[in-house]
């Protein structure tokens, strides 16, 4: 009843206008317990989109299912034009053009850092190591920390490596940024550096998808909040509307309860 | 001030040693009982040991060394197996100094420092193995082997310094070094005329099921465990059937049913040689422990990195080949190793189904006219343990050098 809503007035699509991911009527099960329940939601192209609510709301589900990390059991996804359907070549297309970023970083440990941002680019799309060594510093210094490109994951510290992370999902130049709980795995003196690249990532006009707790980034950065509890979508809306005004009581719960 | 120094450590050491003994040996009566009765058996055993040793007759070493080194080759064709060993020597120099180069391009390329270990740093590393050549070298009866030892030593130096001069492009296939290495020592040996794979014995014997059981049984053991956790039902199970089967049934089972039943097995007239079969038998029975090995280490990679894996795009057998299995091998090192020690000491039970290996040539020299029924057992054994203890422990330290270098524990 309420996801009917999603789309009208204030709760209307950013961005360019054009749309970049849909989901319609999705549903998720594990199981007997369905963690998404009928999900609709469009992002538009550059639009940045911030997902937050309790744990266990299927904030992270959600966003799996957009790369096929999860299979959906209903509805549709839609990424960049790319119907999301069980072909595996169809798959890697859309995991092409959708960078995810984890909670808990997922380097390869075996790999230096600049093995590490090479790696999608050259075994993926070919690109030879020289040209993909250079896209890899270039991306390392707009992470803004080049002189560990030699080193492994295991030398460098929590923060330095979720911005690796960031670097080695946008060494595939993907449309999409998928980000589940970048921080919530960092020493909090760490937090900032990871938010800062995030947010110059947004500025840029980087299309994302943000699961987080960091409640100032998503009043600072976000173009639309949505808040889910139980598996559904319960309220969508501006960060101003979302903070100061929200209008479902269990976002008003959820919010003075962190806030 | 500084000469009173060492007086007193002097005063104190012998002290020092009272009070540790009173604390650790003698602290309790029944302590003290237990160390005076270990103590006075300590003592006879090791004046026993050393009467032994120094009562021991080695004739029948020195008149067997052959056989217990190469088993029953012939003597006309033993300059084959020199040159066999010459080729062994020139690979290990070439291809030790190939891997090093690599390492050092890549460290140049990275723009790290990069310090090669010195001679002294291998001489400590394998040092076991040079015991082993002194030993064996000791017992013979004229000066030549030890001659052509020093020239095969000489061989792989300048093996090695020749591999210095290798280009680029050259070092990075440094692959191609074991292969063409054991064709090539394969035909000096056996080719043109030369002894067959039949006629091989002694710890040369051991060694080469040790080399082919793990060439052959690790890709297999791999395959297996890929098989056994494949989404494909029939794959699966197959997988399973076999490592479950072959892992149920103890190895020398294996072996006689390569010996006497596997013949039968095999349709048409052509018959494998009694070492193809022993072989196969080792690499079935070896393959099986590998793949669970493996299970183990591909089970130790987090999840998380298969998601990253697929996130990017990679398909899944470069997820498989890229990122899973280099950390799944890499965990299980000690295991593996371990199952490779444990293979190369299995090589010795061919000798029930008679080959001449290591073990048996021990055995049939104490039953020599001259030498029967003199407790040579005692002389035999305890040298053939030293081959297999070298071989070992050589297998156990590198091992653990390679997990340091890898970074097995650190993440």
């Amino acid at each position: 009843m309420i996801n009917q809503d999603v789309f009208s007035d204030a709760t209307q699509m950013k961005g360019t206008g054009e749309t970049m991911i849909e989901l319609e009527g999705v549903d998720k099960f594990f199981g007997e317990f369905q963690a998404l329940k009928h999900i609709n939601m469009r992002v538009g192209k550059q639009e940045v989109i911030v997902v937050i609510g309790p744990s266990g709301s299927g904030k992270s589900t959600m966003i799996r299912c957009i790369n096929r990390l999860e299979k959906h059991d209903h509805g549709r996804i839609t990424v960049n034009g790319i119907d999301l359907s069980d072909d595996i070549k169809n798959i890697q297309e859309i995991r092409k053009e959708t960078g995810m970023v984890f909670q808990q970083f997922n380097l390869f440990p075996h790999l230096t850092v600049i093995d590490n941002i090479t790696l999608g680019p050259r075994q993926v799309r070919n690109v030879p190591k020289k040209q993909a060594d250079e896209l890899a510093m270039d991306l390392l210094n707009r992470v803004q920390i080049p002189e560990q490109a030699q080193k492994y994951p295991g030398q460098l510290s929590g923060g330095q490596q979720q911005r690796v992370a960031i670097a080695r999902s946008l060494a595939m130049n993907p449309q999409v940024m998928l980000f589940d709980e970048p921080t919530s795995a960092l020493d909090p003196e760490m937090i900032k550096e990871v938010l800062d690249v995030m947010q110059e990532l947004a500025t840029s006009g980087m299309t994302m998808i943000v699961v987080t707790h960091e409640m100032g980034f998503a009043r600072e950065v976000a173009d639309r909040v949505v808040f889910m509890a139980d598996g559904e979508i319960v309220e969508v809306g501006t960060p101003e509307h979302f903070f100061t005004n929200p209008e479902e009581d269990r976002t008003k719960l959820f919010l003075s309860q962190i806030l | 001030m500084t000469t009173t120094v060492p007086r007193q450590a002097a005063a104190t050491g012998p002290a020092r040693a009272l009070a540790w003994a009173r604390k650790n040996l003698f602290s309790t009566w029944y302590n003290s009982l237990l160390t005076v009765v270990f103590g006075a058996f300590i003592v006879w055993a090791a004046i026993r040991l050393v009467g032994f040793l120094f009562d021991i007759d080695t004739t029948i070493i020195r008149v067997n060394l052959r056989l217990f080194v190469a088993g029953r080759f012939p003597n006309d064709q033993l300059a084959r197996l020199w040159i066999g060993g010459y080729i062994t020597c020139a690979g290990i120099g070439l291809f030790a100094r190939a891997i090093v180069r690599n390492a050092e391009f890549k460290a140049i390329d990275a723009g790290m420092a990069f310090d090669r270990a010195g001679w002294r740093a291998v001489t400590r590393r394998f040092w076991p193995l040079l015991m082993l050549f002194a030993v064996i070298l000791g017992f013979t009866r004229t000066i030549l082997p030890t001659l052509l030892t020093l020239l095969a030593i000489v061989v792989g130096i300048a093996a090695f310094l020749l591999g210095g001069m290798l280009p680029r492009g050259v070092a990075r296939r440094s692959w191609l070094i074991p292969i063409v290495g054991t064709i090539a020592f394969y035909l000096a040996v056996a080719g043109f005329g030369g002894v067959g794979w039949n006629d091989w014995g002694g710890f040369f014997l051991n060694i080469v099921l040790t080399i082919a059981g793990i060439t052959l049984a690790f890709p297999l053991g791999l395959m297996l465990a890929l098989g056994r956790r494949s989404t494909l039902p029939v794959v699966r199970y197959m997988s399973v059937t076999y490592i479950e089967f072959l892992r149920g049934v103890p190895m020398i089972t294996l072996l006689l049913m390569g010996a006497f039943a596997l013949g039968f097995l095999i349709p048409g007239d052509r018959q494998f040689s009694l070492f193809l079969r022993l072989l196969i038998a080792i690499t079935l029975f070896q393959s099986a422990y590998i793949a669970e090995v493996v299970r183990g280490g591909l089970q130790s990679v987090p999840k998380g990195q298969v998601e990253a894996a697929q996130s990017l795009g990679l398909a899944p057998w470069k997820t498989m080949r890229l990122i899973v299995l280099p950390q799944a091998l890499r965990n299980v090192i000690p295991a593996m190793v371990g199952q490779f020690i444990s293979l190369f000491k299995d090589t010795t039970l061919v000798f029930i189904v008679g080959l001449l290996d290591l073990l048996r040539a021990a055995q049939i020299s104490t039953a020599q006219s001259e030498f029967q029924a003199q407790g040579l057992q005692a002389v035999t054994l305890p040298f053939a343990a030293l081959f297999f203890w070298v071989g070992c422990y050589v297998m156990s330290r590198e091992s653990r050098r390679l997990e340091r270098k890898l970074g097995v524990g650190e993440r």
